[in-house]
């Protein structure tokens, strides 16, 4: 009797190692098939979810669009571009997941990411440890390229590792001259605790200080709170002229809005995060200010090919704040990838080439000016100051910071 | 399962419908040699004839055992002897269909949604889903045959202890199959099938009879558990992609099991339980030989983790002194606000609102690999021909690590301090009047239970090369509250598999990650609602969620009693 | 001394939001001892209520002082009411009652799952509701002719309208609160069963009804804070209810839990107290560990709160 019990579980065991072991052999001839042209996939990190997706989204967008630009004007002969888009989360966890995962994916040959500086110190390493070229749209972070000393003694640590946006310390001293300019001398600061917001502030009070300016009140707000009253009431007890905030449009503009109902009615100054149509609808007032990299795009001709092929492309989603950068990152990569997948074999045997082909990249994208220096931060030095009249943004000034 | 319809009518029909129900198995079988799909995209490419994918081989298990159930009683009763009784024919049948019917139709809506469209389904798809609706059907109208016996069946040692090392091969090949899977629909589509093969293994009596022989063999199954989760990466080809969630699944784990010690043993809710962890990936980050480090003290890794450990605890008891003494609810907000107290106070020790410690919200990265007895955890080694990396390296250490906390917490679970433990989680005063120094034994877990998460919190630094505060939000200590109450409070196994769940479905369908929190928040709502005790529960614990439910009692009652029948070989029990 | 005052009536107004959401959770917990977690988003969901009554009401901006504080305002608190009450009747009837019995870590964890879920839902689908805004980031609340942006000046110190509304809703619904417990049956039903449930069915209370009424009363005054919130921030976002639904809860504790008066109070001490650490330790950054650490303090030092807890451990 019981041998029937045996036979029946040596079938069940059968099917199983039967099923494991088929495989192996099957795929092996599925993708046998080959193809004509060789591929080469450029990766995107960046929150496709949650709070932040808006602005991941643009990012993702911008880069396909430039791929299939590239591929349509076959700008690399013999090899097809590819986007390889993943979600982090904004979350570094997820971000360092999908970093490896990029990496042990043999047709990546670079990446376009990340959105927050935090996630980009947890992917870096891995793809640098593949050999394989960050570009990031967005991170302001100075110590990613110029390490932990960067002020005294700045290294770079990772040699993988470029970014299109420009740091704090371009934004924040432009600022600064701007309001030394317009004859502000006493300037309160306020900064979200993030590592955008911090770093602005940072840099941004070093200059105005150094240019004569004082800074009489300097103040942080938890972005989950949306009561600022109590920081506005020390801010307007010290008596600034105009209000330096580090930080997005999401609580610059509540914040804008709470000042003018206490009575506070001085200018408020933000970076590229307020520099966005969102700022006016939360309460930006007119008069308050923004940097943004780059001569207003209107003035580009290089701006105009990639807001005619984002809008003809019909994405979803619109390109947000770091799209243009994202857009930059792309070309960058696909100007680098000329040189480098010239004379190559296959995508992985092509990484390392890519990196250095990237260190001498030049050219006018998006958002101006494209080209990394021996750190790989963006040479990008021309800057415009927007101001809002009648709840629009219109551009102040542009200049190139000294 | 209850059904509606008539026993009479099921009877009258017994013979047509377990006709039926072979037709239908057997299309199934054909079905798998036709193509299911057009295009060779959906799935992991269905699209072949007389070729069936690994996903369709798999699939053949549940229409061949429909076969083998539904075929084999048609040798009559009295051929089948015992065997009539020991095995649950007819219900197994249709769980087994209903599990095949399940699987074909995530498959053909993965294949559908895929390729954008019905049309693309081929022969072979639409043979298997007759085939399964007919096999369902069929099988509904059997009569319901009586529960399965298999689980009361002795059988000899060796058989047991193959038993186990089979299944624990089939979870180590198995597991590495579905990460190996790209494709969503894929691995939803495995995902049905597996469910659909466990419940027909379930009602075939399988997991009553492994769960004695595990029982008997308990020693060979945690073995066999390490040595499969130890043999993982080599089944990953040097690749690096899962290793590095298999990783990070064990650190949450790890934080899990001590979170576990709180809440599921002593029944303290702790919501804060992340900035233990925190604390400890912190304290390792400062100390370690970072450039962003702001201690000029770098001990080596083995102090570091028992400081870390330490720091974690001290903060255990500097927020459990003052509200282990107050009612449980305070002390699940008072964790909250730690837990938010934590954050803050990482961010804001960054050199402009306070001392400069941890760099405020840029946190410190750049930690460089460990290093132990000259082993860098860095570099990839070649072991047997296999390439094991980076992320391998800190697996293992996360399973040793893993392996000495299950260890203490089922030796305290069976000690003086567990049962005191359990005591006051059943009912804290009546616990108090016996003697038990309930204070002293709160305090207790929830430093311990800090300890552990100091330590992972240590490795978890290394392993993330960064740390910052917004990797320590409530979030985090939500989900990890979540793998305790989704897999079972009070168990290792349960808390492992909810740590599984947790961290590898969001990875693997990443098309929803937009939705993940709101079925995180609904799924936490359902469980508490229906099964309170997880999926794999505490036996006591569930007789505390279910105290009105007689039948439960019983069933649990005489579970017990047959597994001793078997632990005491006088007592009668069947002879194989 | 100006700045002190300026904080002291931020601190108040501040305070008096964090009262009426406190009122929640207090006279939830007093009736059944559950802190109910997702009251928060409760609170969140009454503001998102207003603002969609607001849009119904055909996003009006031109209407006058006198119009928008008798038509607009209270049609917006209306229709934040009737949001939030149906969704706390919702989450009691299908979240919290069946887990009535049940050890008293599974209504914890249900809450939890709950909050996560409703902050999800407005993210997810209230831009999906035709002729609303996409809710996955903060939403510009409606301005409010005679009290956005208007301000009384009280010897150098500003006062703006929305503090004053916040407060004047606080006094009100005090005033209401005491007639509904003390002098209709209902409340007098809810204070009989926060007592002594057992003896309270026994006396013919519908217990599960006093329940339902504990949760409509607290979603009510919730809905009232979120329009405040609104009006006072300029903005309401699916978050917001997390912070403040702490906030609440620390403001509860001081109180002294289960009591009502005490819910007041404790906000009103919270409030104070954060406006005043802000000015006076340290940097702003550190306002809200000093509002936890007050919450730890007070359960080492008085846990029954500062007015007495009508339940301090019943467990």
């Amino acid at each position: 009797m019981n041998k029937r019990i045996y036979s029946l579980a040596g079938v069940a065991v059968l099917a199983a190692s039967l099923a494991l072991t088929g495989c192996g052999a099957r795929t092996d001839a599925g993708t046998g098939g080959g193809t004509a042209t060789k591929v080469a996939k450029i990766g995107v990190i960046a929150p496709l979810s949650g709070d932040l997706s808006a602005m991941g989204l643009g990012i993702k967008n911008s880069v396909d669009l430039a791929i299939k630009q590239a591929n349509a004007s076959n700008a690399i002969p013999g090899w097809k571009l590819e986007l390889a888009a993943e979600d982090d989360q904004a979350t570094p966890d997820v971000g360092k997941n999908a970093a490896t995962k990029l990496a042990s994916d043999d047709q990546v040959i670079g990446v376009v990411g990340t959105l927050n500086s935090g996630v980009a110190q947890s992917t870096i390493p891995v793809l640098d440890a593949a050999h394989i070229a960050q570009v990031s749209p967005a991170n302001t972070n100075p110590a990613l390229t110029k390490g932990a000393d960067y002020t005294t003694a700045p290294a770079r640590p990772n040699a993988n590792y470029f970014r299109t946006c420009t740091t704090d310390d371009v934004q924040g001293p432009f600022a600064a001259q701007y309001l030394l300019g317009a004859g502000i001398k006493k300037v309160a600061t306020v900064h979200d605790k993030t590592p955008y917001g911090q770093g602005l502030v940072t840099e941004f009070t070093k200059a105005f200080t150094a240019g004569g300016g004082t800074v009489v009140d300097a103040e942080t707000i938890n972005p989950d709170d949306d009561n600022f009253s109590a920081v506005i009431s020390k801010v307007k007890a010290a008596g600034p002229d105009a209000v330096y905030y580090g930080g997005v449009y999401a609580e610059a503009g509540p914040l804008a809005k709470q000042m003018k109902g206490a009575g506070l009615s001085v200018p408020l100054m933000g970076g590229d995060g307020i520099y966005d149509g969102n700022f006016m609808k939360l309460g930006g007032n007119d008069g308050d200010l923004a940097t943004s990299v780059g001569a207003p795009v209107e003035t580009l001709s290089s701006a105009k090919a990639f807001l005619d092929g984002y809008k003809a492309a019909a994405y979803a989603d619109g390109y947000s704040a770091y799209g243009a950068y994202a857009y930059d990152a792309a070309n960058a990569i696909i100007a680098a990838l000329k040189t480098s997948l010239a004379s190559a074999s296959d995508a992985k045997s092509a990484r390392e080439g890519t990196i250095t082909a990237l260190a001498s990249v030049s050219f006018d994208g998006a958002t101006g000016k494209v080209g990394f220096d021996k750190y790989g931060d963006s040479v990008a030095r021309v800057l415009t100051v927007y101001k809002v009249v009648d709840g629009k943004w219109v551009a102040e000034k542009t200049g190139e910071l000294k | 399962m209850r059904t509606v319809i008539p026993d009479q009518l099921k009877v009258q029909l017994r013979y047509p419908a377990r006709a039926v129900g072979l037709a239908g198995a057997a299309a199934m079988v054909a079905s798998v040699f036709l193509p299911w799909s057009y295009g060779h995209e959906a799935l992991d490419d269905v699209g072949f004839t007389g070729l069936p994918s690994p996903l369709q081989f798999v699939f053949l298990i549940l229409p061949i055992a429909i076969l083998a159930l539904l075929g084999i009683p048609l040798v009559g009763k009295a051929k089948l002897g015992r065997w009539a009784k020991i095995v649950a024919w007819n219900t197994t049948a249709k769980t087994a269909s209903l599990g095949a019917l399940a699987t074909v139709v995530v498959a053909l809506a993965a294949i559908a949604i895929e390729l954008g469209g019905l049309v693309n389904i081929e022969t072979g798809g639409w043979l298997a889903l007759v085939g399964a609706i007919l096999a369902a059907a069929a099988t509904v109208f059997l009569p319901d045959s009586p529960e399965p016996t298999l689980s009361r069946v002795k059988s000899p040692r060796w058989l047991q202890i193959t038993a186990i090392v089979v299944v624990m091969a089939i979870v180590l090949f198995g597991s590495a199959y579905a990460l190996g899977m790209d494709d969503a629909g894929a691995f939803l589509t495995l995902a049905a099938l597996l469910v659909g093969i466990i419940l027909t293994l379930r009602q075939f009596g399988v997991f009553g009879w492994l769960g004695i022989a595990s029982a008997n063999n308990n020693r060979v199954l945690v073995m066999s558990a390490f040595v499969v989760a130890f043999a993982f990466p080599f089944t990953q080809n040097g690749s690096n992609a899962n290793m590095s969630i298999a990783a990070q699944v064990l650190i949450f784990a790890a934080t899990a099991l001590g979170l576990n010690i709180v809440v599921g043993l002593v029944g303290l809710l702790d919501l804060g339980y992340i900035a233990f962890l925190g604390a400890g990936a912190f304290t390792a980050a400062v100390l370690s030989d970072s450039a962003f480090a702001t201690i000029n003290f770098h001990p080596p890794f083995i102090v570091t983790v028992l400081i870390a450990g330490t720091v974690s605890s001290l903060l255990g008891l500097m927020i459990g002194a003052p509200t282990l003494r107050v009612s449980g609810d305070y002390l699940a907000i008072v964790t909250l606000a730690f837990g938010e107290i934590f954050r803050i106070s990482m961010l804001n020790l960054d050199g402009s609102d306070g001392p400069n410690i941890t760099h405020g919200s840029a946190g410190i990265p750049g930690i460089p690999d460990l290093n132990l007895f000259g082993f860098d955890f860095g570099q990839a080694h070649i072991i047997a021909g296999i390439e094991i990396g980076r992320f391998a390296n800190y697996f293992w250490l996360m399973l040793l690590v893993m392996a000495l906390i299950i260890l203490v917490f089922t030796n305290i679970n069976h000690s003086r301090i567990g049962r005191g433990w359990v005591a006051i989680r059943e009912d804290e005063m009546a616990a108090e009047a016996m003697g038990v120094n309930t204070f002293a034994l709160k305090l207790l877990a929830f430093a311990g239970g800090a300890f552990l998460a100091g330590i992972a919190g240590a490795i978890k630094a290394h392993h993330d090369v960064s740390v910052t505060p917004e990797q320590y939000v409530f979030l985090e200590s939500a989900f990890l509250l979540a793998a305790v109450v989704l897999g079972g409070m009070g168990t290792v196994s349960g808390v492992l598999i909810g740590a599984v769940i947790l961290k590898v479905l969001p990875e693997k369908l990443r098309f929803f990650s937009d939705y993940r929190l709101l079925l995180f928040g609904l799924l936490m709502i359902l469980m508490m609602r229906f099964r309170p005790e997880g999926i794999i529960a505490d036996e006591r614990r569930q007789l505390e969620f279910h105290d009105d439910d007689e039948e439960l009692a019983d069933e649990i009652e005489e579970e017990l009693i047959t597994h001793h029948a078997h632990l005491n070989p006088e007592r009668k029990g069947f002879e194989l | 001394m100006e700045l002190f005052f300026q904080q002291l009536i931020n601190g108040l107004s501040l305070g008096a939001l964090y009262a009426l959401v406190a009122v929640g959770y207090t006279v939830v917990y007093g009736i059944v001892q559950l802190i109910n977690f997702a009251h928060g988003e409760i609170f969140m969901i009454g503001a998102f209520g207003a603002y969609a009554t607001w849009v119904l009401m055909g996003s009006p901006s031109d209407w006058t002082a006198t119009t928008s504080l008798l038509v607009l305002l209270p049609m917006m608190i209306i229709g934040g009411m009737v949001a939030s009450v149906a969704t706390a009747l919702a989450t009691e009837r299908f979240a919290y009652r069946p887990l009535r019995g049940a050890p008293r870590l599974a209504p914890l964890i249900s809450a939890i799952g709950v909050s996560v879920f409703l902050q999800e839902l407005v993210r997810l689908f209230f831009g999906k509701i035709p002729g609303m805004p996409d809710a996955k980031s903060s939403v510009p609340f409606p301005d409010i002719a005679g009290i956005s942006g208007a301000t009384i000046t009280l010897g150098g110190v500003i006062i703006q309208m929305p503090a004053i509304f916040t407060l004047a809703a606080l006094a009100v619904s005090t005033v209401f609160l005491w007639y509904f417990v003390n002098r209709t049956k209902t409340g007098r039903a809810m204070v009989a069963t926060s007592q002594d449930p057992d003896t309270a069915r026994l006396m013919g209370i519908n217990v599960d009804r006093v329940i339902m009424a504990a949760f409509a009363v607290g979603a009510a005054l919730a809905a009232i804070a979120g329009v405040a919130h609104g009006l006072m921030n300029g903005n309401i976002g699916f978050r917001m209810g997390f912070l403040a639904g702490l906030k609440a809860f620390t403001a509860a504790v001081l109180g002294g839990i289960g009591n009502i008066n005490g819910a007041v109070v404790g906000g009103l001490v919270l409030g104070l107290a954060e406006a005043m650490a802000s000015n006076y330790l340290g940097t702003t950054a550190w306002k809200d560990v000093w509002a936890f650490v007050l919450l730890i303090l007070v359960l080492v030092f008085r846990p029954q709160g500062l007015l007495g807890a009508k339940v301090v451990d019943r467990a």
